[in-house]
C-alpha cells in the first residue's frame, strides 16, 4: 500500500511534466493539425542558454524566467522561419517539416557546440527529501506538482474565460468555420505557439533542473514523451493531453518499480511496446475525438 | 496479377536494369574518377543505402504513410543477421551469456540472412496489425506515432539487452576477415529490390494500394480492402529494408544501436523524399543526389574550401564550413524540400512508365461502342425500415427502398431529409440504428463497404472522390481489377471500352485532379460501372452542371447502367432531373418515406405537393429554404 503511495507519487511528480509538453503538442495540433516533432527542441535551446547562463554566473532563479523567455520566443521562431510556410499542407508534408525543424536546430548545436554531453550544476534542493509518515517524498516533485496544477489551472482560465482561448478553441473545433466568424488566422496559430513555447519552458525548467546535462539530441526524449503522452490521451483532446501525460508518467514508475531485475532497465522499450498495444485496442486514445468526415 | 504484361512486367523488367545501370555506372565513373579505397567504400555504401531507401519507398510511396520505423526494422534484421553470423569464437567475446544458446550458433551468412528477414517479417505483421488497427491511411499521425515508437523500442532493446547486442558501447563485430569482400551480394540484393519495388507497383496489390492512398474511403467504395492492400505492402518494404540491413552490417562489418535510429531515418527519408518519394527512379535520384551532396559538405566541413584548391583558409565562410556540416545539409534539404517542392523533383514520374506511354501505349485505337445487356442478371434490392440515428438528431425513420435491376429509383427530398444518409447506411459508411438491407435475399447490414461493393451496391460521391493523381483510365482501371475478382459471374466491360463510353477517351491520360467539373461526374459514373455493380447509388450526380449538361447526364446514366446490367438508384433534389430519369419515385421528408409511385403518380399525390413541394409546386427545383440540417445530412 505505502509502495502504491508512493509510485503514485513519484508518478504524478513524473508525469506533470509530460502533461505540460503533451498539452502543448495539442494546442499545436488543434490549431493547425500539424504533431510537432520538434517540440523537444525547445528545450535543448534552453539546455543550451543554461549551459551559458550558469557558466556567466547567473543563479538559478533568474535562469528560470529566462529559460521560459527562450522557450517562447524559440517557438515563435520556428513557426515563423519554417511552419508559417506549410500552413494548410498535408498531414506527411507537416510531419516531415517538423521532423527537418526538429534536424536543422540539433544540427546547429552539432556545429557550433559539440556532440559531447555538456553539464551545468543543478539546484541544490533537487535532491532533498522530506518524509511523512513512511512515505518518502522529494521536494522537486512537490514543487513540480503545485506548479503544474497552477499552469493548468492558469491555462484552464486562459482558454475559458479569455477571448484568445475562445479564438483558440473554435479554430482547434473547426478552423475554417472560425476563419470565417472572424478569427484571425495568423494570431491565433502564433498565440497557439507562444503558449506551447511557454508550457514546454515551464517543463523545460523541471526538466533541465533534473537532468543538469544537454547534448544536441537532448530534445528528443521530451518530444518522443510529449508526442506519447498527447496521442494516449487522444490527439486532439487538452484534457486528453494532460490524462495521457499523467498516465505515462505513473505507468513508468509503476514498471520500474515492479519489473524484475533483469527487465527493470528495459523500462523504457516495455512502456512503448505497451503503448503499441494500447493503440492496437483503442486507437483513437483514451478521450477519443469524434471526427466524422463528410461523405 | 498483372493486368497488361507488356506494361505491367516487362516495361518494370527493363526499366528497372536501365536504373540498375545507371547507379552502378555513376558509381563506377565517380571512384575512376576519384580513386582509392574510400571512393569504393562510399559508392558500397551508396549501393546498399539504394536497396534499404527502395525498400522503404515500397511501403511510404504507395501506401502514403509515413513510417519513421523502417530503420526499426532495420535493426531488428541488423542484430538477427549479426547474432547469427558471428563465428561462435568471436561471440564468446563479446556475448558469452547470450540466451537461447545463441552463442554456440554457427551458420553460414545467407542462411543468417534468410533467417534475419524471415524474424523481421514477423515483427512486421505484428506492427502492422497495430497500424490496420490505429487506422492507417495516407498521411495519417497516429500510424506515423506507432512507427516512431518501433524505432525507439528496437533502439532501447539495442542499448539495454548486452548479452545479445553487445550493448551501447561495444556492440557486435565479425571477426576481420569474416564481412563481406565482394560487391556481387549487394548488385544482386539491388537489382532484386529495384525489380520488386517496380513490379508490386505494377501489380494489381500495388495499384490498390495507390488508390487507397489517393482516396481511402473511395477505395472501399470501390471494393478495396485498404488494410490487406497495405499490410502486402509492409511485408514486401520490410524484406527489402532487412536484406539491406544485414548487407549493410555484413560490409561494415559490426553493429551498434546508433547505425540504426535516428540519423539513418533521416537520411534515408531525406533520401526517399528530395527524388520522390512515390516513384522507384525518385528514390534512386535522391540516394545519388544525397550521396554526393553528403560526401561532399562532409568534406567541406572538414577541409574548408581547400577541397577545391581554392586555398581559401581564413575565407569568410569559416563559420559555416565546419564538422558536422553533412547533418545540416541533410536537415535543410528536407526543410526546403518539404516548403517548396514536398512531393520530390519527379512526384511520380517512372521512368519505365514513361518510356512505355510514350514509345509503346501511343497508337491505341479507340474502341467501339458497347452494346446495352439485353437480359440483365436480376436482382432485387431491398431495404426494410432503416432507422439511423446521429445522437438526439433522428436522420432516418422506417425508411424503405426496393429496387430492381435494370430498373431506375429516383429518391427525392429536401436538403436533410435523409437521402444521403440512405445511401450511405446502403454502401456500409453510416451503420443504421435499426432496419436492414438485402440483394435477392442474402442480407447485407453490417457489412464494411469494401464487401458491400463487392456484394454489388457501388456508389458515387456528392462532392467527388477520385483517385486524384491516377489518370483516368486507371481510375477505371482500379475498379475494374476489383471486378475481375468479385464481380467475375457478371458481364465485364474493357477498362478501354468504358473509358469510351463514357466519352473520356480523349482525356484517357489525363490525371483525375486536373479534370473539369462535369468530366469528372462522367469519370465517376465510368468507374462506378466497371465494377459491373448489381445496383449503382447516385449521389446527386448532376449537382453544379448546367441544365445542358443534366440532360446529357441522364442519358448517359441510363445508357452506362445498361451496358453493365445494373439497377440505379439514383437521389437529388432537382425534380426535373429525377422525374426525367426514373422510373419509380421514392419521396424522403424528414426521414421518413412520404410517398412512392412512378413519376406521374409521386407528382400528383397531394401528401407530396403539401408536404415537401408546399406552395412552390409549381417549381421544378426544389430547395429547402434552411440548411440548418445539411451538415448531419452530408456525412
Amino acid at each position: 500500500m505505502t509502495e502504491l503511495l508512493q509510485n503514485l507519487i513519484d508518478g504524478l511528480g513524473r508525469g506533470s511534466i509530460y502533461a505540460l509538453l503533451a498539452l502543448g503538442i495539442a494546442v499545436i495540433f488543434g490549431v493547425m493539425h500539424l504533431l510537432n516533432f520538434a517540440h523537444g527542441e525547445l528545450i535543448t535551446v534552453s539546455g543550451y542558454v543554461s549551459v551559458w547562463a550558469l557558466g556567466a554566473g547567473l543563479s538559478w532563479w533568474l535562469l528560470v524566467p529566462l529559460i521560459i523567455v527562450t522557450s517562447v520566443a524559440t517557438s515563435l521562431i520556428i513557426e515563423r522561419v519554417a511552419f508559417s510556410r506549410v500552413r494548410g499542407a498535408n498531414d506527411f508534408t507537416l510531419l516531415l517539416t517538423s521532423f527537418g525543424v526538429h534536424f536543422v536546430v540539433s544540427a546547429i548545436f552539432l556545429l557550433y557546440v559539440s556532440a559531447s554531453v555538456k553539464n551545468f550544476s543543478r539546484p541544490g534542493w533537487v535532491a532533498d527529501t522530506y518524509s511523512i509518515g513512511s512515505l518518502n517524498i522529494e521536494v522537486f516533485d512537490t514543487v513540480v506538482i503545485i506548479v503544474t496544477i497552477l499552469t493548468l489551472v492558469g491555462t484552464t482560465l486562459l482558454l475559458q474565460r479569455t477571448m484568445f482561448g475562445l479564438a483558440l478553441r473554435a479554430a482547434a473545433a473547426d478552423f475554417d468555420t472560425a476563419r470565417l466568424m472572424g478569427v484571425k488566422s495568423d494570431s491565433v496559430i502564433r498565440g497557439a505557439f507562444a503558449l506551447s513555447g511557454l508550457l514546454a519552458g515551464i517543463a523545460g525548467v523541471f526538466w533541465l533542473m533534473r537532468a543538469g546535462s544537454t547534448t544536441p539530441s537532448a530534445g528528443i526524449d521530451p518530444m518522443l514523451k510529449g508526442v506519447l503522452a498527447a496521442l494516449i490521451g487522444g490527439l486532439g483532446s487538452l484534457r486528453g493531453a494532460v490524462l495521457g501525460g499523467f498516465a505515462l508518467g505513473l505507468a513508468e514508475v509503476l514498471l520500474r518499480s515492479r519489473l524484475p531485475g533483469d527487465l527493470a532497465s528495459l523500462t523504457e522499450g516495455v512502456v512503448f511496446a505497451l503503448i503499441a498495444v494500447f493503440f492496437i485496442f483503442r486507437p483513437g486514445g483514451i478521450l477519443t475525438v469524434a471526427t466524422a468526415e463528410r461523405v | 496479377m498483372f493486368q497488361r504484361p507488356g506494361r505491367d512486367i516487362v516495361a518494370p523488367f527493363l526499366g528497372s536494369t536501365v536504373l540498375f545501370a545507371l547507379l552502378l555506372g555513376s558509381g563506377l565513373l565517380y571512384q575512376a574518377a576519384v580513386g582509392g579505397g574510400a571512393s569504393e567504400r562510399l559508392v558500397t555504401i551508396m549501393l546498399i543505402d539504394a536497396i534499404i531507401v527502395v525498400g522503404i519507398q515500397v511501403y511510404i510511396g504507395n501506401t502514403g504513410v509515413l513510417s519513421f520505423g523502417h530503420i526499426g526494422f532495420g535493426a531488428i534484421a541488423g542484430y538477427a543477421f549479426a547474432v547469427l553470423a558471428i563465428s561462435p569464437g568471436e561471440k564468446a567475446k563479446r556475448i558469452a551469456d547470450a540466451p537461447f544458446g545463441l552463442v554456440d550458433v554457427d551458420m553460414s551468412p545467407w542462411l543468417a540472412l534468410l533467417l534475419a528477414v524471415l524474424i523481421t517479417l514477423v515483427a512486421a505483421a505484428i506492427i502492422g496489425v497495430g497500424l490496420a488497427r490505429s487506422g492507417a491511411e495516407s498521411g495519417a499521425v497516429a500510424a506515423t506515432v506507432i512507427t516512431l515508437a518501433l524505432l525507439f523500442v528496437s533502439h532501447e532493446v539495442a542499448r539495454n539487452w548486452p548479452d545479445l547486442t553487445g550493448g551501447d558501447r561495444a556492440g557486435l563485430s565479425f571477426k576481420i576477415g569474416e564481412s563481406l569482400d565482394s560487391r556481387i551480394p549487394i548488385l544482386l540484393a539491388l537489382f532484386g529490390a529495384i525489380l520488386i519495388a517496380r513490379l508490386y507497383a505494377t501489380s494489381r496489390s500495388g495499384r490498390l494500394a495507390v488508390a487507397a492512398r489517393e482516396d481511402n474511403l473511395a477505395a472501399q467504395a470501390m471494393g478495396v480492402n485498404p488494410l490487406v492492400q497495405q499490410m502486402v505492402a509492409l511485408l514486401i518494404s520490410v524484406a527489402i529494408v532487412s536484406v539491406g540491413a544485414s548487407l549493410r552490417v555484413y560490409e561494415t562489418g559490426s553493429i551498434l544501436p546508433d547505425n540504426f535510429f535516428f540519423s539513418y531515418t533521416l537520411l534515408t527519408l531525406v533520401m526517399l523524399i528530395v527524388g520522390g518519394r512515390n516513384s522507384v527512379t525518385g528514390a534512386l535520384l535522391g540516394v545519388v543526389m544525397m550521396t554526393v551532396g553528403r560526401e561532399a559538405t562532409r568534406r567541406l566541413g572538414q577541409d574548408g574550401f581547400e577541397l577545391f584548391g581554392i586555398g581559401l583558409d581564413d575565407a569568410p565562410l569559416d563559420w559555416i564550413f565546419r564538422e558536422n556540416l553533412q547533418t545540416v545539409f541533410l536537415g535543410v534539404s528536407m526543410l526546403l524540400f518539404m516548403i517548396w517542392r514536398p512531393k520530390g523533383i519527379l512526384d511520380d514520374w517512372e521512368l519505365d512508365a514513361w518510356a512505355h506511354q510514350r514509345f509503346v501505349a501511343v497508337d491505341a485505337e479507340k474502341p467501339g461502342p458497347l452494346p446495352e445487356l439485353g437480359e440483365a442478371p436480376a436482382a432485387q434490392l431491398e431495404a426494410r425500415d432503416v432507422s439511423v440515428r446521429f445522437g438526439g438528431f433522428q436522420a432516418l425513420t422506417a425508411a424503405h427502398l426496393d429496387a430492381s435491376s435494370g430498373e431506375i429509383v429516383g429518391i427525392i427530398g429536401p436538403n436533410g431529409a435523409g437521402k444521403t444518409t440512405l445511401v450511405n447506411v446502403l454502401t456500409g459508411m453510416v451503420a443504421p440504428t435499426e432496419g436492414s438491407f438485402a440483394i435477392s435475399g442474402e442480407r447485407l447490414t453490417g457489412k464494411p463497404p469494401f464487401q458491400l461493393a463487392r456484394a454489388g451496391l457501388v456508389r458515387t460521391f456528392q462532392n467527388l472522390r477520385l483517385f486524384g493523381s491516377l489518370t483516368v483510365r486507371e481510375n477505371v482501371e482500379i475498379a475494374a481489377l476489383v471486378a475481375r475478382d468479385h464481380r467475375a459471374e457478371r458481364t465485364l466491360r474493357d477498362v478501354d471500352a468504358l473509358v469510351a463510353e463514357a466519352g473520356l477517351w480523349d482525356h484517357r491520360d489525363r490525371r483525375a485532379r486536373e479534370l473539369d467539373y462535369g468530366t469528372s461526374r462522367r469519370l465517376e459514373l465510368a468507374r462506378a460501372a466497371a465494377l459491373s455493380p448489381s445496383f449503382m447509388l447516385l449521389d446527386e450526380p448532376t449537382s453544379g452542371m448546367s441544365d445542358a449538361e443534366s440532360l446529357a447526364m441522364v442519358e448517359q446514366v441510363r445508357h452506362m447502367a445498361a451496358t453493365v446490367g445494373a439497377g440505379v438508384v439514383v437521389i437529388d433534389h432537382d425534380l426535373g432531373f429525377i422525374t426525367g430519369i426514373s422510373d419509380r419515385i421514392t419521396v424522403l421528408d424528414q426521414g421518413s418515406v412520404i410517398a412512392t409511385g412512378t413519376p406521374e403518380e409521386v407528382q400528383a399525390d397531394p401528401r407530396v405537393q403539401a408536404a415537401y413541394l408546399g406552395s412552390a409546386a409549381e417549381s421544378t427545383t426544389v430547395n429547402a429554404p434552411a440548411n440548418a440540417q445539411q451538415g448531419i445530412d452530408d456525412v
